[in-house]
């Protein structure tokens, strides 16, 4: 199954069973369904689907609005870069109904797609949901695999407050990444492990797991077992399960494929780097040349011989 | 005179003595906070107070004193706010510029210019689902018509059959300059017909007649026919600053802070003698000596809460 269908069945499944919930954004029930990430959704009766116009700041206020009258939304939005017309209200709107503890149980959840599948040029060029996330500590999640999908659909879509959650344009087409076995996920649902390794300790952030779950199989071919963390928040966040990994392997992986100054897994090196007396530490980040807001490919390419050689010298 | 009339007479009297006395301390330096006194806007505010009904909701601007007074009845309560006091309306936790009621129906504030027009789309859509039978005003100066958030918002309630009132309080200045200084003219009136909103303009600082116009338009809201109400107001306060530099002095706008020339009287509260003060325009229903006792009845109110 890809990406795509997984996350829609989801999304299908969920906004169905809602009462009272208005889901919204620039043609979502209409054309390519945001890329067919909204298509099929239906609504009770009592709820609504709006296709709204091209009015980004106030959508955003809307959903805030909304849940401060007791109705839940969703705002879809097509990319991510929309969401910056908004950050007024993700930042004064949302601190000024935290600060004002308003007493309800309805939620608005935004949703913007990562547009990082490649040629889009600079609308690509801002891929870091925990960014967006840090500059008021807002819920955020970034999901790739099945599990994460599941846990973070079920339980955050639709839920008392406030969150964003991105979907990657670029895992669209891509067969769904589905980790044989979930080994462990934090109380937040921030932090997700699959698999426990004794040789090095990799961990994802933003959408870079793919490429990890990539170097986590190359590896495991030439028997370097690596425990293996998807981050899929912005940070700090609850991740003592990883530290104590790597205190335990003592070797260290760390990808990250935004391309932000500020990135997410800074906070965890800062963390792993007061706490655990290293072998290795290896971080890869994304190399932008001069030409990185031209329409290119955008992949963010491992050198797997070149770590395989780093992580066995 | 019936007492429905005594009684909005008495608001009008009773807000500008509330804002007088938190000027009074303000002038004393008693706020660590910012405050944004409303004298001049007391006809709008009451007339307001007295349109809203169980279920209607209104949101407010940093500038909203005189709505969470109007709102909540007392004063002490707004000071004990203002002061940061546990006591407070809202425990100390929102000061000024945040204070909302939800009990009375303000359900935002904000220090954001332009920032609470959007969130009162999503506020009279949630009316719209519940159902509620109530109407959503919002409020925003005639600064924040520049900002992108007005037309949004425009926008959305007039495509979603939203029926909520935008109340642009026009008093012709943003901050420390004039309007027709910084900008050319928004004919208000011409852009909200643009997108089919109807408009309506108030102004004179008649309570009576404002309230009458909002009752009228209160079944065209409930209908989801979105309303534009402009109200000319004056924000009193202003002051001529003397400097060396400029020994004549030059005219500063009331905009936040204490009114330093507003002085605390047990009568005149007039701050003007002419229709841009609400009170003046009280002589239209009520005579000087009617008025004056009223106030000072009001003044003896106002001391019992603060003493209790």
């Amino acid at each position: 199954m890809k990406y795509l269908e997984f996350v829609n069945s989801l999304l299908k499944n969920e906004v169905a069973k809602q009462d009272k919930l208005v889901v919204f954004g620039q043609n979502i029930s209409a054309g390519s369904c945001l890329g067919g990430l909204t298509r099929g959704l239906s609504v009770r009766n009592n709820s609504k689907i709006i296709n709204s116009t091209n009015s980004e700041n106030t959508l955003c206020g809307f959903g805030f609005g909304m849940m401060i009258n007791g109705v839940s939304s969703i705002f879809f939005m097509k990319q991510l870069d929309f969401l910056l017309l908004g950050i007024d209200h993700l930042v004064n709107t949302y601190n000024i109904i935290r600060n004002a503890k308003q007493d309800n149980s309805s939620s608005f959840t935004i949703m913007p797609i990562i547009v990082d599948n490649g040629y889009q040029g600079p609308q690509s060029s801002f891929n870091n949901l925990p960014d967006m996330c840090s500059i008021a500590r807002i819920p955020g999640f970034a999901i790739t695999t099945k599990w994460e999908i599941e846990k973070i659909i079920s339980s955050e879509l639709i839920s008392p407050g406030f969150r964003i959650i991105t979907v990657s344009q670029r895992l669209f087409k891509e067969e769904l990444l589905s980790p044989e076995k979930l080994y462990y996920s934090n109380d937040k649902n921030t932090v997700f492990q699959y698999s426990s390794g004794h040789d090095a300790t990799i961990i994802c952030f933003n959408f870079s797991f793919p490429q990890g779950w990539l170097l986590h199989q190359e590896l495991s071919k030439n028997n370097i077992n690596t425990s293996i963390f998807n981050v899929i928040s912005a940070t700090p966040t609850e991740w003592n399960r990883i530290i104590e990994s790597v205190q335990n392997t003592r070797k260290l992986v760390i990808i990250d494929d935004s391309k932000s100054n500020n990135l997410a897994c800074d906070a965890l090196v800062t963390d792993i780097c007061g706490t655990c007396d290293l072998k290795k530490k290896i971080i890869l980040k994304r190399q932008l040349s001069d030409g990185w807001l031209n329409p290119t490919s955008d992949i963010m390419e491992l050198d797997m011989k070149h770590i395989m050689n780093e992580l066995t010298n | 005179m019936n007492s429905d009339h005594r009684r909005i007479i008495h608001d009008v009297l009773w807000l500008r003595l509330a804002q007088m006395i938190v000027n009074e301390e303000y002038k004393a330096g008693k706020f660590k906070i910012p405050i944004h006194l409303a004298l001049g806007h007391e006809a709008i505010v009451v007339a307001l107070n007295h349109f809203m009904q169980d279920e209607d909701k209104i949101l407010l601007t940093h500038r909203n004193i005189a709505y969470n007074l109007a709102r909540l009845g007392r004063l002490k309560p707004i000071l004990d706010e203002y002061l940061l006091k546990s006591t407070g309306l809202a425990k100390g936790k929102l000061g000024s510029m945040n204070l909302e009621n939800l009990q009375r129906g303000i359900i935002y504030s904000s220090s954001i210019l332009g920032n609470n027009f959007s969130v009162a789309t999503g506020v009279a859509m949630a009316q719209k689902i519940l159902p509620q039978n109530g109407v959503t005003m919002v409020l925003g100066g005639d600064g924040s018509i520049e900002e992108g958030t007005f037309h949004e918002t425009l926008l959305m309630l007039k495509s979603l059959n939203l029926g909520a009132f935008v109340i642009i309080e026009n008093n012709e200045w943003s901050m420390s300059t004039r309007i027709d200084q910084r900008r050319c003219p928004i004919d208000l009136g011409k852009l909200t017909s643009s997108y089919d909103i109807k408009y309506v303009r108030l102004e004179g600082n008649d309570p009576f007649l404002y309230l009458e116009q909002l009752k009228k338009l209160r079944k065209l809201a409930l209908d989801g026919i979105p309303v534009c109400i402009e109200v000319m107001v004056t924000t009193l306060g202003d002051w001529i600053m003397k400097t060396p530099e400029i020994p004549d002095g030059k005219f500063v706008n009331y905009h936040a802070g204490p009114a330093p020339t507003v002085e605390m009287k047990d009568w005149p509260l007039l701050i003007k003698t002419n229709e841009e003060d609400p009170i003046f325009v009280l002589n239209k229903y009520l005579d000087q000596a009617g008025l004056e006792e009223m106030s000072k009845e009001i003044r003896q109110e106002i001391d019992k809460e603060l003493t209790i």
